[in-house]
């Protein structure tokens, strides 16, 4: 059995434990939110190290992107650099693979992305590849980063202006406490209602709304019109949530497993255990082929 | 030690390029904001004004700021002027700035859009 433990700073009510088989290899995969307690979570990730088979790290990014241009965020590599045995891994390096594959999955499979339909993504500096991917395929981008990240009620509306305005501020902005940049512990369970008033209407005009779940669900507003959600972690609670607000389509970019789907960052951690590599030597066409072998696909569901 | 006088150059520095980048007019037009910027080791205070997205400042005291930036008179000349960032000394707590998070995060970010690479 190979144990992989994700550690999030975000909410313990999310935390939950599955058994699951992946190519003949019975996995325990469970998740530990330390409610934002940064020194918990460190103590944590000490206790695992060379208990575990590999260590996801949830609610907290160790990179952020400028085009090709990574950023490491400061609170992310402290967390890291505090296992020495175990591979740990934030999901950044399936990310970009596996969501630009979702994005290509839905534009060949479904209506759900028409070219030129209306995209909201509510921050793409933490998922270039999928924010690539859409604006490839002729989408209507409106990046939502300095929107919900810095309160600035400014779209950016192309892949360049993105990156121009990440180079300017990702090298610093990455060394600020992460709470700043975005909702870790019970920020996770509410949502930010000043900011919903104030914005909301970005919502209400996107077709379909893209990126992390917490800010998806952080700045979310009522009174939705169907749209399409593109996100990856959700739980049963918070299907019931978007569909309260009147998402009609939920597609989640990880695999469903016992009535959830998990971050990117355990199915990382699960897929370095299967590649048996160093973390550092596996590309995206390994992770490309893992994929096609555990025949990975986005999860589509009406609500 | 740097002087008030060069305090203000900073200031109008920052105020010039603010005004250069008419994409930061879009971006605050709904931020009004008075900033009281002291300075902790001599004399000196400014007032930043954030106004339907123009920017101006004036030497002397607000009654009612909404931020107050307080450091010592170097890391105040050598920010506006865009020789540093905000960030390391914030971090290290030479820089406190006193309001709320979202209206300190939204300054970090104006001047990183100014003075950013």
């Amino acid at each position: 059995m190979k144990k992989i433990v994700s550690v999030s700073l975000g909410s313990s009510k999310r935390d939950h434990s599955v058994n699951t088989c992946l190519l003949g290899i019975d996995f325990e995969i469970s998740r530990r939110g330390t409610d934002g307690n940064f020194d918990r979570a460190l103590e944590l990730l000490r206790e695992l190290d060379g208990n575990v088979d590999a260590i996801g790290l949830g609610g907290i990014d160790l990179y952020l992107y400028a085009g090709k241009t990574r950023y490491a965020v400061s609170d992310g590599l402290k967390l890291m650099e505090a296992v020495k045995k175990t591979p740990v891994v934030d999901g950044s390096g399936l990310k970009n693979t596996l969501e630009r594959e979702t994005v290509y999955y839905l534009s060949k499979n479904t209506q759900l992305l028409p070219p030129g339909c209306k995209v909201l993504m509510v921050s793409a500096a933490d998922r270039f590849g999928m924010a690539g991917a859409l604006t490839e395929l002729g989408c209507d981008m409106t990046f939502g980063d300095l929107i919900f990240s810095a309160g600035i009620p400014y779209p950016i509306k192309s892949v360049e202006e993105l990156e121009e305005i990440a180079r300017k501020t990702l090298p610093e902005m990455t060394r600020l406490p992460f709470h700043m940049l975005y909702p870790t512990g019970e920020k996770q369970d509410t949502q930010d209602e000043k900011k919903v008033e104030k914005y909301g209407h970005y919502y209400h005009g996107a077709e379909v709304i893209a990126g992390d779940y917490h800010l998806v669900r952080r700045y979310m507003p009522g009174n939705l019109k169907g749209q399409v959600v593109i996100t990856n972690t959700t739980t049963r609670d918070d299907v019931k949530f978007l569909k309260e607000k009147g998402v009609g389509w939920l597609v989640t970019t990880t695999p469903e497993l016992e009535g959830r789907s998990f971050g990117t960052n355990v199915m990382e951690a699960a897929l370095v255990v299967l590649l048996g590599k160093n973390w550092e030597d596996i590309t995206p066409g390994d992770y490309l082929e893992l994929m096609r072998r555990l025949d990975m696909k986005p999860r589509v569901q009406r609500l | 030690m740097a002087t008030h006088g060069e305090i203000t150059e900073s200031l109008r520095a920052f105020e010039q390029a603010y005004a250069d980048d008419s994409r930061l007019k879009v971006m605050n037009r709904d931020w009004d904001r008075k900033v009281l910027i002291l300075a902790d080791d001599l004399e000196s205070a400014h007032t930043m004004i954030l106004k339907d997205g123009e920017l101006s400042f004036s030497e002397g005291k607000t009654a009612d700021p909404d931020l107050t930036v307080i450091s010592n008179s170097d890391i105040l000349a050598d920010m506006f002027f865009g020789d540093i960032t905000p960030t390391e000394p914030y971090m290290n707590g030479s820089l406190r700035i006193i309001g709320p998070e979202d209206d300190i995060l939204r300054l970090d970010f104006i001047s990183l859009l100014i003075w950013g690479e």
